[in-house]
């Protein structure tokens, strides 16, 4: 018996430069927070296993840079996204008011098949800065936002202290591997490349 | 007659702006392109069994352009493992090129391990791409491996073709397809028998000295003619190697996901510390790529190895631009048409 393939899922985080989207993903993967802030550089990505429903599944999370806005990372970047997470933070306005944005970007570049239903998760980062004293995008606020884009999942999390993160991500999965279910009907199965049937090329007429 | 297919435009203007490089080192004959700045460590790429120099040309054309060094290869005709490991070691040498990345796909990904096991001073990274670790299901599906030699030609081009999954396709993995069955036709009947016989030669990776952290494990996540349990066995000899799968792309994705490869090849080697020279990107000319140069050398004492974490402290700048960058890849695709395949 050949062994399963196992899914691989694609997130892509979107927002601000410096709204702590690399430190939202160090969170979630490594369980690690630096004070130290140091600009992404185009893109990377970190992948986690994570377990659903009796199935093992690889994330694949993909970090950009935010201060690229506009400027198109290509979509090599963005092919194949299972889920799209917005994030602000919620200490400055302007990081929030482009979340449209960062939306709108995202769906011309990745084009999805469906871009009315196409996941979207909104993180609204920083909370644990001055004790939430400096905080002026309300939670309503981005709520109403989330709610006006078709109910777009919402979280507030710090990733410095970690709070909230996990559970962002478990959502972040949860929508992925729906969208990459729906995604897999159209795809071909897999095939037993074990069997010694001789295969004709294609395109050789010989 | 072969060679009735058509050409991607983009292939036909690689071939006109970069040399191929045919020089005996030894008793093998080499077959290469080597573009890029000269003083850049080389990534250099090592096809499968049904592959050739030439299947890298979209990484060649995109890499060089963005200040990296790209080495291509034909597996030359050797015919065991201890055979490779020497005749890959003198092309080195030849060439004048010390410590190299090494980029291998398929039966390439396991000549990749192979040569970082037995020369583990040369090797400062892999790229390993729907690879394996050693033989035995080949030889076992190959019962006729000890006739391979005076088998014909016809019936070694359909076997190096089996497993490669057949049906329909969308467009460009069934670009990638057409473009190494033109490839395989271009390739003689030992060329075969000794990709072949590599494949069954029994022989399996072993421990390597390469830290996990510079081994990154590209395979595509879709079909592919190597079996997902000797995949599988890759991804647990190297459980720290960095995953960068891709969704789809089929046996070819350096063909048929040029962008995607492209990003993660980059990705890889930023991460384990080539520099690359944007600046000193060649213009696309005829004196280009002066095979052996004698002024290259990697001498310098680039101690990156200690690299442990996941994040790479120090970042050389790595442009993310649309991935239509630089004079190639803003050609059309056009496919043209050629009537003889040389």
């Amino acid at each position: 018996m050949p062994s399963r393939r196992r899914a691989l899922l694609k997130v892509i985080i979107l927002g601000d430069s410096g709204v702590g989207k690399t430190s939202l993903m160090n969170q979630y993967v490594n369980k690690k927070f630096s004070n130290q802030y140091k600009a992404t550089i185009g893109a990377d990505f970190l992948t986690k296993e994570v377990h659903f429903e009796d199935r093992l599944f690889t994330l694949q999370i993909w970090d950009t840079a935010g201060q690229e806005r506009f400027q198109s990372l290509g979509v090599a970047f963005y092919r194949g996204a299972d889920c799209c997470v917005l994030v602000y933070d919620v200490n400055v306005m302007k990081s929030f008011d482009n979340l449209n944005n960062w939306r709108e970007e995202f769906l011309i570049q990745a084009s999805p098949t469906d871009p009315e239903n196409f996941p979207f998760v909104v993180i609204g980062n920083k909370t644990d800065v001055d004790g939430g004293n400096s905080r002026v995008v309300s939670e309503k606020k981005a709520r109403a936002w989330c709610a006006s884009k078709g109910n777009i999942p919402y979280f507030e999390t710090s990733a410095k202290e970690g709070t909230n993160v996990e559970e962002a991500f478990q959502i972040i999965a949860k929508n992925a591997l729906k969208n990459g279910e729906e995604e897999e009907i159209y795809l071909p199965d897999t095939i037993d490349v074990g069997s010694s049937s001789q295969q004709r090329s294609t395109g050789c007429e010989c | 007659m072969k060679g009735s297919f058509s050409v991607p435009g983009d292939y036909i203007y690689f071939k006109s702006q970069v040399p191929l490089h045919k020089i005996p080192i030894g008793s093998k004959q080499w077959r290469y392109y080597d573009f890029g700045p000269k003083h850049v460590p080389p990534l250099i790429c090592l096809p499968g069994i049904a592959g050739t120099a030439d299947v890298y040309y979209k990484q060649i054309m995109s890499l060089s352009n963005k200040g990296y060094r790209v080495i291509s290869v034909d597996i030359p005709r050797v015919w065991n493992h201890h055979e490779w490991i020497q005749a890959f070691e003198k092309f080195l040498d030849a060439i004048d090129v010390h410590h190299i990345h090494l980029y291998g796909t398929s039966l390439g990904g396991f000549l990749a391990q192979l040569f970082a096991q037995h020369r583990p001073r040369r090797v400062r990274s892999l790229v390993l791409s729907n690879t394996f670790l050693e033989t035995s299901n080949f030889s076992a599906a190959m019962p006729w491996a000890p006739i391979v030699g005076w088998t014909p030609a016809f019936l070694l081009k359909r076997y190096v073709l089996t497993g490669i999954r057949d049906g329909p396709h969308e467009p460009f993995i069934a670009d990638s397809l057409d473009f190494v069955v033109a490839q395989v036709e271009t390739l003689s009947k030992d060329d075969l028998a000794s990709r072949l016989s590599l494949t069954v030669d029994s022989a399996s990776v072993g421990p390597l000295r390469l830290s996990d952290s510079l081994i990154t494990i590209m395979d595509t996540n879709d079909f592919c003619a190597i079996p997902q349990q000797l995949k599988d066995q890759v991804t647990e000899r190297y459980p720290g190697a960095r995953q960068a799968n891709l969704k789809n792309g089929g046996d070819f994705p350096f063909l048929s996901r040029p962008d995607e490869v492209n990003l993660h090849l980059q990705l890889h080697l930023r991460r384990v510390g080539v520099e690359a020279q944007p600046d000193l990107v060649q213009g696309f000319r005829q004196d280009g790529a002066g095979g052996s140069s004698s002024d290259q050398n990697d001498e310098r004492e680039d101690e990156r190895r200690d690299y442990t974490g996941t994040r790479n402290e120090n970042e050389p700048p790595l442009a993310l631009e649309s991935p239509c960058v630089g004079n190639f890849e803003n050609q059309i695709l056009s496919n043209v048409d050629l009537s003889s395949d040389q």
